[in-house]
């Protein structure tokens, strides 16, 4: 069974919401990235979504391109991503990860290769901005071929309309719901019709819906309670992560605080 | 994976779900416009009374007698207004933007030429006009923010990756996916997603349909060769498209080659052929070993673009096109010979296709005859010019 679903049937047991959060690798440095990792799973996080940065990330805002951009200076590449993985996963982690990347990386390396890689070192997950569901075909055969083990995840935006019905019916792991339009970051001002957009994906999806973009805080998704099955936190995450020398310390307490907010 | 966005392997729809059906209102819209008389006649009142087509297909006698070979023909595109070819694509896409109900208008620009063109189709048709060019260029090319700014557009400096084209382009499809509600983006060359490449094609291959009737007026024949410079490739695509199904007419498209490319440090997506994704297309790129982008190199700020348009990738690969390259200092070379013997300053884009041209026509028999688009004019690149001149770097 696929990491992702394991967790998602847990939460659902307990009525709990999931809780994601972004990173990039190498930020600061290979061995840090490591310990935030492992310092997520003590801290009780649902899914860690570990960006490998390329150089070009038109979905995103500002302090991701940042990040990227610092990443790729101190030598990120997919390669060390998938070493990284492996020794996480060696080193005893559990909890589901899916990387955030950009097609280029994927096609460049090879898709066989790719998801060869992905299954030996224990990424469950892909989120993959440019890669709309028109042109997932190729990959998700390939990732099929392999079983269950790495799941294309399906980004759904609010002005999907349409197109939910379709982007849903195949959907694995979890539906990744956009909430505003644009790139990543941006503020908790979201789509004004957010609450029957989300609605919409929750009624019909067959995997939870959690929602991204601009969330800082477990009060940001309160509203939106019974529309959402979790929360994606990355450009606020990045920044926390910045201002405070990326303090293992920190990172417990941020996660704590907002799972323990999803609660009530 | 819908077939029709693809030119063989190429093309595609690389971009986030958010823009999915944007693309799918642009595309129905557009295949909508081009079948509607009403549209294509108001497109050709545009471009015969303001931009002051047909240009002229000049037959530059002194150039033919020099190189010595082929006869040499000039498709004069730097004689429009605006001074290239890039406003007959923007008439089009901002008469379909109006079409549409926006009253946004976004563009990327390299040089300045197509957001010129953008800030002046905004101007004529009243559209609020945002130009994103990265910040090297801003400070490169400052004549031409002050005439988008003497337009009415704003020009946005873009400071992040590279602060080169390809990143105003990073920056214009991210504010497209923020703004596409109520904002049209006009891309300038033939490249993203599908349908711009089509689209592209369409309002460029004006060049192409007008050449070939004055080539047979002039003639009586079709020409041996067609050439054009190709950065993403939509001079030479709209100089290209008619000629397509004439098989008998050589088609070939002379990218930037910098400093050379065995050196690294030029801008020919296609010399090396790696396949690769970036806005919004699958097709040839400049890539490192990761799979990042490179940085393209030329003299040239409209051609010093990692990738090139689709439709080229596909025509090399099928062989209906050949691409070659050409080096900063030949195409500076051929600039001047251009200048010193018909009087006419070239843009350092189109001195590429002649640099080329210098290289074949000697190779042609005087019985030959090879059309190059003259895609622009050469006043934007004077203080390129006096650098190389001086012996100073022109390509950093």
């Amino acid at each position: 069974m696929n990491r992702i679903d394991e967790r998602m049937q847990l939460l659902k047991e307990k009525n709990e919401k999931a809780f994601i959060t972004y990173t990039t690798v190498d930020l600061p440095d290979y061995e840090t990235t490591k310990k935030i990792m492992h310092a997520q799973e003590e801290a009780g996080i649902d899914l860690m979504e570990i960006g490998v940065p390329f150089s070009d990330p038109v979905a995103d805002g500002p302090v991701v391109q940042a990040a990227s951009y610092k990443a790729i200076l101190n030598g990120a590449t997919l390669e060390g991503a998938f070493k990284m993985m492996k020794e996480v996963r060696e080193e005893g982690l559990t909890s589901p990860v899916a990387f955030m990347m950009y097609y280029n990386t994927v096609y460049y390396y090879g898709l066989e290769a790719f998801a060869d890689k992905c299954v030996e070192c224990g990424v469950d997950g892909l989120v993959i901005p440019d890669l709309p569901y028109e042109e997932q075909e190729e990959l998700k055969t390939i990732l099929e071929a392999r079983g269950d083990k790495v799941y294309l995840i399906q980004l759904v935006s609010p002005v999907s309309a349409d197109r939910i019905p379709m982007l849903l019916k195949d959907a694995k792991g979890f539906v990744y719901c956009v909430s505003h339009m644009g790139v990543t970051g941006g503020d908790a001002n979201f789509h004004e019709n957010i609450k029957a957009y989300l609605k919409s994906v929750h009624d019909i999806s067959p995997v939870p819906a959690c929602m991204g973009f601009g969330i800082r805080t477990a009060d940001d998704v309160k509203p939106l309670m019974d529309v959402v099955d979790g929360a994606v936190v990355g450009s606020h995450f990045l920044k926390l992560l910045e201002e405070s020398n990326y303090s293992t310390d920190a990172v417990i307490k941020y996660i704590k605080e907002f799972k323990e907010g999803l609660r009530h | 994976m819908n077939k029709d966005s693809y030119y063989g392997k190429f093309g595609g729809q690389y971009v986030s779900e958010s823009l999915m059906n944007t693309l799918h209102e642009l595309e129905a819209a557009f295949d909508e416009a081009i079948k509607d008389p009403k549209f294509i006649e108001e497109y050709m009142y545009y471009l015969k009374e303001y931009v002051g087509r047909e240009t002229p297909l000049y037959y530059a006698d002194r150039l033919t007698k020099a190189y010595g070979g082929a006869k040499i023909y000039l498709k004069r595109e730097d004689l429009n207004h605006t001074g290239a070819h890039k406003i007959n694509n923007v008439i089009g896409q901002i008469l379909l933007a109006k079409r549409m109900g926006k009253t946004k208008v976004i563009a990327e620009t390299g040089a300045g030429q197509h957001g010129l063109a953008t800030a002046t189709g905004a101007a004529l048709f009243d559209m609020e006009c945002t130009v994103f060019m990265g910040k090297e260029d801003v400070e490169r090319q400052a004549l031409n923010v002050f005439k988008m700014e003497m337009l009415g557009a704003k020009v946005q400096p873009v400071t992040t990756g590279s602060a080169t084209l390809k990143d105003a382009t990073n920056e214009a499809i991210r504010s497209w996916a923020e703004h596409a509600e109520d904002t049209f983006y006009i891309i300038g060359s033939a490249v993203g997603p599908h349908p711009y490449p089509k689209m592209v094609k369409e309002f460029q291959s004006i060049i192409s349909k007008e050449a070939k009737k004055q080539i047979l007026e002039k003639e009586g024949r079709l020409p041996d060769v067609v050439m054009a410079c190709v950065g993403g490739g939509s001079n030479s695509i709209g100089t290209f498209a008619d000629f397509i199904d004439e098989k008998d007419v050589r088609l070939i498209g002379v990218e930037a080659g910098g400093l050379g490319i065995e050196t690294g440090k030029h801008a020919s997506a296609m010399a090396l052929g790696k396949t690769g994704i970036l806005h919004g297309m699958r097709t040839y790129l400049l890539q490192d070993d990761d799979g990042n982008i490179q940085l393209a190199h030329s003299v040239s700020a409209g051609l010093d673009y990692p990738g090139v348009g689709p439709e080229h990738a596909y025509l090399r690969d099928s062989g209906r096109a050949e691409y070659t390259s050409v080096t900063d200092s030949e195409a500076m070379e051929a600039m001047l010979e251009l200048c010193k013997l018909e009087g006419i300053i070239p843009a350092v884009e189109s001195s590429h296709a002649l640099a080329y041209v210098k290289k074949l026509a000697p190779q042609l028999g005087t019985d030959k005859i090879i059309i190059v688009c003259l895609s622009g004019r050469g006043d934007k690149d004077v203080n390129t010019v006096q650098k190389y001149l001086n012996g100073e770097e022109i390509n950093k």
